[in-house]
């Protein structure tokens, strides 16, 4: 009699404890699944904001090229800068004439003179934003106003750490409670099937023969359950991934990409198969003792 | 396989089970244990099978101390005897077919020829009709021979029979000694078998140890602690 059929066989006689085991392995992956997904989204949605946030530093007028080159390689020289655009007073009425077009009376009555020049400048690390306000808005002589949505940024850095922080928290609570059920439904089927493991050992069974069907029941409750849970929610996903992602437009909240949730998809699984295979390990070790 | 009990002492709190036991069983034997209910007969089989340790004194099955053997050592012994339990011991959720097909596997019988030696043991005990059936769903005689068949299936040297005839009627009961006595004659299996039918006992006139009150009674060939040292050491030389 092969392991897989004994293991099949124990699966069987106690069907409600192996319902129980696969339903509490489903719910926990479909949880986690979900905050995984969701949490991707909304690093992809803090990812933009993060690589967008601007500092714009209005220049003074009358400045010489001489400064102004000078403003720029300054600004060049800070960590994590992605892109710095001087907006010359001509090119600041070109935006200003496109942004107003419908309204030509306010078109009409500005013209480049008026309008400041500037720097609009994009990093990759918000934190480079505070080092170039605070260097910069003190400097009178050659910055009329530094425009910096410091408090957004913060604000956002903040629910980043703490969105990521919650997702490592749950993920951990719910692999605990999937292991103690497992453990435990292990437990009980060992204690059920006492007299056959001591039968089985008296005929001269080894401690890993007796012990092999059990750490299989466990791991295929953590690679089931694992899929099935994985399963229904990325059918979810996919399902409402045109409707969220339009909500969340321009970012993409939802990706597109299969690969993505291939590799969700397999790393779930193997999560599922450790969880599943660690209970059931330590459920026989604990609970055969003869 | 060669068996022997070098003052055995076993007890079970205040309670004396077995006192100063001496044997020696070689390949071949068929001995029978006799004794009246609580004299200690089975627990001289549960120690063979290591299913119980002894108190004091030494057990030797091939020369390998089992006391002091290795758990792969006790495994490895186990798989070369063949138990008639007392209470049959035969997995409840699983057929007779099944019972007998996982003594197989555990001794790793080559898995091609599983049914095959199913199928024969299955004859040798004249349970055709009653392979599928679960233990519950069987007599006692019927019992009796699937745990029969289970122990033949093996192969084994030995064969550790606790008191087979004590649920059997009288013809059942001739017909399983007949079979044991024939698989000691053609295949050189060890037979040990506890009983108190004295009947059966003294028609086959086979070797006797009689205990009473955990100690032996009468054994007609004794081996004293002497000859049991001087045999292990003429075999080890």
């Amino acid at each position: 009699m092969s392991t897989l059929k004994t293991t099949w066989h124990h699966i069987r006689r106690s069907p409600f404890q192996s319902f129980t085991a696969i339903l509490v392995m489903i719910f926990s992956f479909l949880v986690i699944s979900v905050f995984i997904v969701v949490n991707f989204g909304l690093s992809g949605v803090l990812t933009y904001f993060e690589t967008k946030p601007e500092i714009t530093l209005f220049i003074k007028d009358g400045l010489d090229t001489n400064t102004i080159d000078n403003i720029q390689k300054d600004l060049s020289s800070y960590s994590g800068i992605k892109e710095i655009k001087y907006i010359s007073k001509d090119k600041a009425l070109e935006i200003y004439k496109q942004e107003n077009k419908d309204n030509p009376m306010l078109t009409e009555m500005v013209t480049a003179s008026i309008l400041p020049a500037s720097f609009e400048v994009t990093v990759s690390n918000p934190n480079t934003l505070e080092q170039i306000y605070q260097n910069y808005a003190a400097r009178n002589d050659v910055i009329d106003e530094v425009i910096y949505q410091k408090d957004i940024i913060n604000s956002l850095l903040d629910w980043t750490n703490i969105i990521r922080r919650t997702g490592i928290a749950v993920t951990l609570v719910i692999s605990f409670i999937s292991f103690f059920t497992i453990f435990i439904i292990v437990g009980m089927k060992i204690t059920n099937r006492k007299e056959e493991i001591r039968i089985s050992r008296l005929l001269g069974a080894s401690h890993l023969y007796v012990k092999k069907p059990f750490l299989l029941e466990g791991l295929f409750y953590g690679i089931f359950g694992s899929l099935i849970g994985s399963i229904i929610t990325f059918s979810f996903v996919i399902v409402l991934r045109q409707s969220i992602n339009s909500f969340f437009q321009p970012v993409e909240f939802i990706s597109y990409d299969t690969s993505f949730y291939a590799l969700m998809l397999v790393s779930e699984v193997l999560l599922g198969a450790f969880i599943g295979l660690l209970a059931s390990w330590i459920g026989a070790k604990r609970y055969i003792k003869f | 396989m060669k068996i022997v009990f070098d003052n055995v002492d076993k007890s079970f709190g205040i309670i004396h089970a077995l006192k100063d036991i001496s044997f020696k069983i070689d390949q071949g034997d068929f001995v029978f244990i006799v004794g009246h209910s609580g004299a200690g007969k089975s627990t001289i089989l549960k120690l063979i099978l290591n299913q119980l340790k002894p108190t004091s004194g030494q057990i030797l099955i091939n020369d390998i101390d089992i006391v002091k053997g290795t758990k792969d050592q006790i495994n490895q012994i186990r798989r070369k005897i063949g138990v008639i339990f007392q209470d049959y011991q035969l997995i409840f959720d699983k057929s007779v077919e099944e019972n007998i097909a996982l003594i197989l596997d555990i001794v790793s019988y080559p898995k091609e020829k599983i049914q095959e030696r199913i199928d024969e043991v299955i004859n040798q005990v004249g349970l055709e009709s009653r392979r599928f059936l679960f233990p519950s769903q069987l007599s006692g005689g019927e019992l009796q021979r699937a745990a029969l068949a289970r122990s033949l299936a093996i192969k084994p040297e030995v064969i550790l029979a606790d008191e087979p005839t004590g649920n059997l009627d009288p013809e059942n009961s001739w017909n399983l000694v007949k079979l044991l006595k024939d698989i000691n004659q053609k295949n050189k299996t060890t037979i040990i078998m506890t009983t108190h039918n004295y009947e059966i006992v003294e028609a086959l006139g086979k070797r006797k140890i009689e205990i009473v009150n955990g100690e032996i009674k009468k054994d007609p060939t004794k081996t004293s602690k002497k000859i049991i040292y001087s045999s292990k050491k003429h075999e080890h030389a």
